[in-house]
C-alpha cells in the first residue's frame, strides 16, 4: 500500500533521513518509533508530500507522491504534529471545508456526522475551534485526516499532549480505524506502539534501525528461558530448594523487595521448562510462589539499546556495514550485552551487601 | 479551488481584516471624492483616481499580509498542501477572495457617479474606465503583497515589506524627469535609459491614462502581466518551499 525507497533528506549540509526503506502492507498499523529529532516527522512530511526528499521515492497505493500528487494524496489522510487548524471556525465548518478541499463524493452530512460520531466530536460541533481544549482539538485533527475515507492514515505523535483518559480514548479510535484502513502512526512512547501496533519500525538520527512485530523484537532480545521469581521465606532455604531443581543454570538473589519475601533471576538451560519443577519444589517445602514472570525486555529497553548500539557504531568502535544492515542480530546482540553487564552490576551490589 | 476561495473570502470577515480594509478604503476614498469633486464643482473623476491611488498604498498591504505567512505560522499550510489540490489552485482560491474584497471596495466607490449625475452630468465612461484602470492596479497590489507574504512567517513583515515596495513604485515616477538633466555629455545616454526605466517601472505614469478616460492596451497589458507575473512567483515560492 504504501512504499518507501531509499528515503533520504538533507537539511543544508545536515542529513535528517538517512535512506530509509519499507514497505507497509494494506490493513496494517506501523508504528513509527524513535527519539525526539529522530527524524519522524520528516518521513512523514515527505509520504504525505508536504517536504520532498533529497533522494528516493514514495509511492501510495502505486501513485507517486511527486509524479501524481494528486491522486497519491487523495489516498492519504494525514495527521501532523500539531493539527492545521483555522482558529476562526467552527469544527463544524472547518470539517465542511476539508469536505470540501479533498472534493469528497459521499453524502455530506452523514460522513461528516459518522466521523464526528467516531472520534466523538457532536457534542462540540458548534464551538469555535480556538475554545477547544488540547484533546478536542487532537480529535479534530484526528477527524479532519478521516474526511474522505482515505485508505492510508498518517498520524504524526497522535497522543502527545493529552491527558490519560484522552490517550486511550484515542488509542482505541485508532485501533478501531486500524481495521479498514492502512494506519502509520509515529511516537516517542513505546507503550503507546506496543499497545497499538502491529509492526514496529524503529529510527534514529535518520536510520532505519530496525523492524518487526513487537513481540518478537522483544522475544529475540530477550530470553526466553530466564524468568524473575517471587517466594516467600528466607532466602537460604529457598535456594536450598531451588538449586536441585533440574535445568536451572542459575540463580542470582535480588534480595529483598517485599516484606517476608525474596526475588530471584532464574535463567534455565534452553528448550527446558523449568517452571513446574520449580513450583512443585517449593510447594513440597511449603515455600508458596508470589508472582513467577518471563523476562522479555520491554520495548523501551530495547529502544534504548538499540538506538545506544548505532551510537556506539557511528562512534567507529563497531565495524559500520554491520550496523548498515538493518537486521535484528545486531541490535539483539547489543542488549543482550547490555543486559549483561547490567547483571554484573547487580551481582556487584549484592557482594558488596 | 472553490473551497479555499469561500474559506478565505469567509474568513475576510471573521476576523477585522476585510472591515479594516473596506472601512478605510471607502472613509478615505470619499473624503477625496469631497474634498476633490464636490467642494470644487469637479465632474471629473481623473483628479479623484491619480490620488485614490495612493490610499491604495496602505490599505492592500492590510489585505494581503496574512494570505500565506499566516498559514505557515498556524501550520494550517500542511493540510493545504497535504489534500488533493494543486498549489495553482490553493495560489489562485487566495488570489481571487483578495481581488474579492477589492472589488466590493472599488464597486462601493462607484457610488459617486449616481451623487455627480444628481448635480452635474459627468462622463459615465471615462469615470468607468478609471475604475476599471483603479481595479487593475488594485490587482497587481494584491499579487504584489500575495507574493511577500508567501516568503514570510510574519506578518508583519509581509505587510510592511509590500508598503514599501508599492509605495516605491507608486512615487517613482516622480523622479523619472531628472536624470536626463543631471546627466549631460558622453552620459546622456544612461540618463535617458534610466528615465526610461523609471517611467516604465512607474505604476503611477502607466495609470495616467486610466484616469484620464483613455483605454490603452498597453497599460492593460502591463498591469495584468505583472500581475500574473507575481502570482507565477508565489506558486513558485510555495513549491520550492518543499525542497529546502
Amino acid at each position: 500500500m504504501v512504499e518507501i525507497k531509499n528515503l533520504s533528506k538533507k537539511y543544508g549540509d545536515k542529513l535528517a533521513v538517512d535512506s530509509i526503506s519499507f514497505t507497509v502492507k494494506q490493513g496494517e498499523i506501523l508504528g513509527f518509533l524513535g527519539p525526539n529529532g529522530a527524524g519522524k516527522s520528516t518521513t512523514m512530511n515527505i509520504l504525505t508530500g508536504y517536504l520532498s526528499a533529497t533522494s528516493g521515492e514514495v509511492s501510495i497505493d502505486g501513485y507517486d507522491i511527486l509524479d501524481n500528487p494528486v491522486e497519491a494524496k487523495k489516498r492519504i489522510g494525514y495527521l501532523p504534529e500539531h493539527p492545521p487548524l483555522y482558529m476562526d471556525m467552527t469544527v463544524w465548518e472547518y470539517l465542511d471545508f476539508v469536505y470540501d478541499l479533498k472534493k469528497v463524493t459521499e453524502d455530506r452530512e452523514a460522513h461528516l456526522d459518522s466521523i464526528c460520531e467516531t472520534v466523538k466530536l457532536t457534542d462540540v460541533k458548534d464551538r469555535l475551534i480556538a475554545n477547544l481544549s488540547k484533546g478536542y482539538k487532537q480529535r479534530v485533527g484526528l477527524a479532519q485526516a478521516l474526511i474522505g475515507n482515505p485508505e492510508v492514515l498518517i498520524l504524526d505523535e497522535p497522543t502527545v499532549g493529552l491527558d490519560p483518559k484522552q490517550i486511550i480514548e484515542i488509542r482505541s479510535v485508532i485501533k478501531q480505524l486500524g481495521r479498514d484502513h492502512t494506519v502509520i502512526l509515529s511516537s516517542h512512547i513505546l507503550q503507546e506502539v506496543n499497545a497499538i501496533c502491529e509492526r514496529v519500525i524503529i529510527i534514529n538520527k535518520g536510520r532505519l534501525v530496525a523492524s518487526d512485530t513487537p513481540e518478537n523484537l522483544g522475544k529475540s532480545i530477550s530470553n526466553e528461558n530466564k524468568f524473575q521469581l517471587r517466594v516467600a521465606g528466607d532466602e537460604r532455604s529457598i535456594l536450598d530448594v531451588l538449586e536441585p531443581v533440574a535445568g536451572i543454570q542459575y540463580i542470582k538473589s535480588l534480595g529483598r523487595k517485599e516484606a517476608g519475601s525474596i526475588d530471584f533471576i532464574i535463567e534455565a538451560a534452553p528448550n527446558v521448562d523449568v517452571r513446574t519443577p520449580i513450583f512443585n519444589a517449593l510447594a513440597a517445602a511449603s515455600l508458596p510462589i508470589l508472582s513467577l514472570q518471563t523476562m522479555d525486555l520491554s520495548l523501551e529497553e530495547i529502544f534504548l539499546e538499540v538506538t545506544k548500539g548505532q551510537a556506539v557504531a557511528e562512534a567507529g568502535e563497531v565495524d559500520e556495514d554491520e550496523i548498515e544492515l538493518v537486521n535484528m542480530p545486531a541490535a539483539a546482540a547489543a542488549v543482550k550485552e547490555a543486559a549483561e553487564k547490567e547483571e554484573e552490576g547487580a551481582d556487584l551490589h549484592d557482594s558488596n551487601l | 479551488m472553490t473551497a479555499i476561495y469561500k474559506r478565505e473570502l469567509r474568513s475576510y470577515f471573521k476576523n477585522p481584516v476585510g472591515y479594516i480594509f473596506l472601512s478605510a478604503f471607502i472613509f478615505f476614498a470619499s473624503l477625496m471624492f469631497v474634498f476633490i469633486n464636490l467642494n470644487s464643482q469637479q465632474t471629473s473623476l481623473s483628479g479623484f483616481f491619480s490620488n485614490v491611488s495612493l490610499i491604495f498604498v496602505f490599505v492592500i498591504p492590510v489585505l494581503t499580509m496574512r494570505l500565506f505567512s499566516e498559514e505557515r505560522k498556524s501550520k494550517t499550510d500542511q493540510l493545504l498542501l497535504t489534500a488533493p489540490v494543486r498549489v495553482t489552485d490553493i495560489v489562485f482560491g487566495k488570489f481571487l477572495a483578495a481581488a474579492t474584497v477589492l472589488l466590493i471596495g472599488v464597486v462601493a466607490t462607484m457610488l459617486f457617479i449616481p451623487i455627480m449625475e444628481r448635480y452635474g452630468t459627468p462622463d459615465v465612461t471615462e469615470s468607468l474606465v478609471g475604475y476599471f484602470g483603479l481595479l487593475l492596479m488594485g490587482l497587481l497590489f494584491v499579487s504584489l503583497g500575495m507574493f511577500m507574504s508567501s516568503i514570510t512567517e510574519s506578518q508583519v513583515i509581509a505587510a510592511v515589506s509590500t508598503l514599501v515596495i508599492i509605495f516605491f513604485l507608486w512615487f517613482i515616477g516622480g523622479l523619472s524627469l531628472q536624470f536626463s538633466e543631471m546627466l549631460t555629455g558622453w552620459l546622456s545616454w544612461l540618463g535617458k535609459f534610466l528615465d526610461w526605466l523609471l517611467d516604465f517601472i512607474s505604476i503611477n505614469n502607466r495609470f495616467y491614462d486610466f484616469t484620464l478616460g483613455t483605454l490603452n492596451l498597453v497599460p492593460v497589458f502591463y498591469f495584468v502581466s505583472l500581475t500574473g507575473l507575481f502570482v507565477f512567483l508565489t506558486i513558485r515560492v510555495i513549491e520550492r518551499r518543499r525542497w529546502k
